[in-house]
């Protein structure tokens, strides 16, 4: 795989794995992981605790990846490209097929000024059950000025006995565009599981350039009396979806929100969802839905009215299904 | 508690304070409405589950943290706690009504407890809108230098949102004064553990996403009695 420089070069990517050391810009090598734990780095971290890193750069009229490092479970591919805008379209790929206690992933993205960015997986994020050791997943976006970042993942599916701490940190630059989708299933719903989770952590933040800021975070813990699923659990998905952007005009906003709002009303009893103004320029939705169809329909229906209003541009298909 | 401190302190718990809260139901209206709560039972079921999910590890772990604040006068770090409760508060009615009860207890508090600076400063950083002002922190603020401990403000928060709840669900759905003192009397003890169990040095979160969403229906109601 090789992608081009700013210069227009093409060279080989930063690919690392987890035996080798990065390299700092400053030319040292070090170690992160022998700071953390001395003796420790050798073969049972490989494959646990997995970094991703990319930045997309907007060089011509395309969006591509000026910079990559990963390590394993970690695995990239080059973007696609879905239609004539440029957007570079990532699937990212863990195919280990899921967390286990103790796994560590962390992804660190930078979208540069002006490029334009789809994120999805090929499959849900699965957690499987532990011992005791917490699965995490950790996520930092940083959407610069006039970026697009569509971020679209596939639902979380914690298995009964997991543990799971998940966080996604964005800042949004001025002019920027984020959407962001998160979901979350009860469990393995045709095993009859659901909710049977140890527990569950999930924060998303946003902060937009005038340093307001989006916070959800719940930590779900059925076991004790302040941390159990409750009303919700009749429910088997619940999902937020975030459309941030500090240079709209209210009218989008307004036009959007009564869109969105009438999208949700389509299918009562089905889903069951809400959309409001959120403490940063633009849009936040939550719903709850019975089936994965009637929540992927939904993802579908409120991300296409998104793309309209606020990129003027069609439904795009991912071409996963 | 001291009698002072009591006496001191009920006057903002009271409903007879005028802190618009009778004019908001937290989206209880669009539950109503939505068929989510039609007996008092479901009306029950509904509160506990915001109460415990959506409020102990927020507004009521504000209130805490907002009564310690006011014991130290750590006006900087009242102004924190009230920015990362704005960050979490989603739907626009629902953190706009928290911001209108806030700015009004924080007013009539600082007006008439002059020798308390914090209070002072507060009503100061919120009226140059340096601070949200929702009602968490500033009941907590208030509560703090009447002299009562962050349990007992985190009770009195809850009762008096318990209270708003009932006096809502009367106005919404065929509910009687005995019936909602009797749902009242049961949620006490969650009241009381909830209260006491909300631990001040834990992450602020919610889980409430039943309650969240009516509350953000509650704008795109035909016919509405209540702004939230």
């Amino acid at each position: 795989m090789t992608m081009p420089t700013e210069q227009g070069q093409r060279k080989r990517p930063a690919r690392k794995t987890g035996t080798s050391q990065p390299r700092t810009s400053s030319g040292t090598r070090t170690s992160v992981r022998k700071k953390k734990s001395p003796g420790r780095f050798a073969t049972e971290l490989v494959g646990r605790v997995g970094e991703l890193k990319l930045t997309y750069t907007k060089l011509d009229h395309r969006t591509v990846i000026s910079h990559s490092y990963f390590t394993t479970p970690w695995k990239l591919l080059p973007p696609i490209y879905l239609d004539d805008t440029g957007s570079a379209y990532t699937l990212l790929v863990n195919p280990s097929g899921g967390l286990v206690g103790g796994d560590h992933l962390s992804l660190d993205m930078t979208v540069e000024q002006h490029a334009h960015v789809l994120i999805s997986a090929p499959s849900a994020n699965r957690v499987y059950q532990t011992e005791g050791l917490v699965s995490e997943q950790h996520v930092t976006i940083a959407v610069e000025p006039g970026a697009i970042l569509e971020w679209f993942p596939e639902h979380t599916i914690p298995f009964a006995g997991s543990r799971f701490r998940q966080s996604l940190r964005a800042t949004v630059g001025p002019g920027a565009t984020l959407f962001l989708w998160d979901a979350l299933a009860s469990g393995r719903i045709a095993r009859g599981e659901r909710w049977a989770f140890t527990d569950l952590e999930n924060e998303i933040l946003i902060t937009t350039a005038n340093g307001n800021s989006l916070l959800e975070r719940y930590a779900l813990d059925p076991a004790t009396d302040l941390g159990v699923v409750g009303l919700a659990e009749e429910w088997d998905y619940v999902a937020s979806f975030y459309i941030v952007n500090d240079a709209l005009a209210p009218e989008v906003w307004t036009g959007l929100e009564s869109t969105i709002a009438a999208l949700l009303d389509t299918n009562p009893g089905a889903v069951l969802g809400g959309v409001s103004t959120p403490p940063v320029p633009g849009l936040a939705v939550k719903l709850l839905a019975r089936t994965a169809p009637d929540l992927l329909a939904m993802m579908e229906a409120l991300w296409a009215a998104a793309r309209e209003a606020v990129l003027k541009l069609p439904p795009i298909s991912l071409r996963k299904y | 508690m001291n009698t002072p401190a009591l006496l001191e302190g009920l006057r903002f718990v009271d409903t007879f304070f005028p802190s618009g809260g009778y004019a908001f139901s937290s989206g209880l209206e669009a539950a109503v409405q939505g068929g989510a709560v039609k007996t008092s039972d479901q009306l029950a079921k509904y509160v506990e589950d915001l109460l415990r999910g959506g409020m102990s590890r927020r507004e009521v772990l504000a209130v805490k943290q907002a009564n310690r604040a006011a014991s130290k006068g750590l006006l900087k770090v009242s102004v924190q706690i009230d920015r990362a409760l704005e960050a979490t508060k989603l739907g626009r009615e629902s953190r706009m009504a928290s911001r209108q009860m806030g700015r009004q207890v924080i007013r009539v508090a600082a007006d008439q407890m002059r020798a308390k600076s914090i209070l002072n400063e507060y009503r100061d950083e919120v009226e140059a809108d340096r601070a949200p002002g929702h009602l968490a922190v500033t009941f907590g603020l208030t509560m703090g230098s009447c002299g009562w401990n962050p349990e007992e403000t985190a009770g009195a928060f809850l009762y008096q949102t318990a209270v708003g709840f009932i006096s809502s669900a009367m106005r919404l759905s065929p509910i009687g004064q005995h019936e909602g003192q009797r749902i009242l009397g049961e949620w006490l003890p969650l009241i009381e553990r909830i209260s006491r169990e909300v631990d001040l040095d834990t992450a602020m979160s919610s889980w409430s996403p039943i309650q969240d969403i009516y509350a953000m229906r509650h704008g795109s109601l035909e016919w509405r009695l209540f702004r939230s």
